[in-house]
């Protein structure tokens, strides 16, 4: 699979493992009915646990990007268009909330916040 | 695979009291400071030592109603035993193959040579690491539903150990098996076992998945004024330190989202050991 896990970073590695899954499906290079690997055989490959894998598996078959069908495998599921966009939105949404957390712990009151958004938005 | 229900065994300095299970496809480790048990955990799982009272199971059934068959779906690697050190590897594979009826030879000797293991060579005279190999090789080597591995990579250099934890890795492919281990480079276990046990003194004081401890459990660093105010609920252990504690966390994510300023660090395994067995309980 070719993932990269770093274990410096304060990110749930099982996040970075399906964060990393769910890119390479978003960007077509995972297609449909790709069977991922066992998660014993992506465990020892990344050299994780193997219910560090069971749960990004776990993750991404819940935001309906996998089915796992027992004694069979993982397989990448036929990702629709609204799925994709609303996966998009919610990266924009996190980031917005990000901004805006940071507004708030610098003394910006939600008003200077909102200004400022309208400001960007006009911007061509 | 192994259920050990609520295990009690006293020595004149030392009790062991603990409740320990592995369930089928799992890598259990059992880790803890030197003398807190873990040796004595595992002669108990085998049935070496006599317990005062509790339940030990293996593949469902008490030990010692275990037939010959049952007990060649065990590998075992104790810690100070091996084969006789006058014997070589071309000595022991008779006796390995009438030992275990599924001992598979060519793999056997397939990962000698992989491992450059001598097989004209008196064991005695092996170095620390070629013995620990040779340990793990006849535990591997008959098809094993269970691995019982007390220290298997003591004494084996960076290489070796990764070597080592990769068989092993490989071996779980198969989905049907789990392992016991213990160690002492919790590095080892980090990438790979499931979930781990920390006894101290003879008692469990710790038992969580892995992945659970690297990513939701944390160090807090401190001062005393900020030590008044912060809310405990989620803190299990504190150890004062210069510039005021070190507090050990079971959800990082709470400390990260509600309070500002605060040095908050990942934590490994050996924090987790030395903050359990030497921190104040909160």
């Amino acid at each position: 699979m070719n993932l990269i896990i770093n274990h410096s970073s304060i990110q749930p590695i099982y996040e970075q493992i399906s964060v990393q899954i769910k890119d390479r499906i978003i960007h077509g290079e995972l297609v449909e009915d790709t069977i991922l690997p066992s998660v014993r055989t992506l465990a020892k490959e990344l050299r994780v646990s193997a219910l560090t894998i069971k749960k990004s598996y776990d993750i991404l078959e819940q935001e309906g990007f996998i089915i796992t069908i027992h004694g069979k495998g993982s397989f990448v599921t036929s990702a629709n268009q609204a799925q994709l966009a609303e996966e998009k939105k919610r990266e924009v949404e996190a980031e917005l909330e990000h901004a805006i957390r940071k507004g708030r712990s610098c003394g910006m009151n939600d008003q200077e916040i909102e200004e400022l958004f309208h400001i960007i938005m006009e911007e061509p | 695979m192994i259920r050990l229900h609520n295990i009690k065994k006293q020595y004149s300095q030392f009790q062991l009291q603990c409740s320990l299970e592995v369930p089928q496809n799992r890598i259990t480790a059992l880790i803890g400071p030197n003398g807190a048990g873990k040796s004595t955990t595992f002669k108990t799982i085998l049935g070496l030592t006599h317990v005062d009272s509790g339940e030990i199971e293996l593949f469902g059934k008490p030990i010692l109603t275990l037939t010959t068959q049952e007990r060649a779906m065990l590998g075992i690697a104790l810690s100070n035993s091996c084969f006789c050190g006058y014997l070589q590897i071309r000595d022991i594979i008779p006796i390995l193959s009438h030992l275990y009826p599924k001992f598979q030879k060519e793999y056997f000797l397939q990962q000698c040579k992989h491992f450059d293991l001598p097989l004209t060579k008196k064991i005695n005279d092996f170095s620390t690491g070629m013995k620990a190999k040779l340990k793990i090789l006849i535990a591997i080597s008959h098809q094993a539903k269970l691995l019982i591995l007390d220290e298997p990579t003591t004494g084996l250099d960076v290489l070796a150990r990764e070597e080592l934890l990769d068989i092993l890795r490989e071996y779980m492919i198969p989905g049907n098996r789990s392992i016991l281990i213990s160690s002492h480079i919790s590095s080892d276990l980090e990438g790979f076992c499931d979930d781990l046990y920390l006894i101290n003194k003879g008692k469990i004081l710790l038992h969580e998945e892995t992945n659970i401890l690297l990513d939701n459990y944390g160090i807090l660093k401190v001062t005393k004024e900020q030590y008044q105010k912060i809310n405990p609920i989620y803190l299990t252990r504190k150890k004062k330190e210069p510039y005021g504690y070190r507090l050990l966390t079971t959800q990082k994510q709470f400390y990260q989202d509600n309070v500002q300023e605060l040095i908050i660090e990942k934590c490994n395994i050996d924090e987790i050991i030395l903050m359990m067995t030497k921190g104040e309980l909160l």
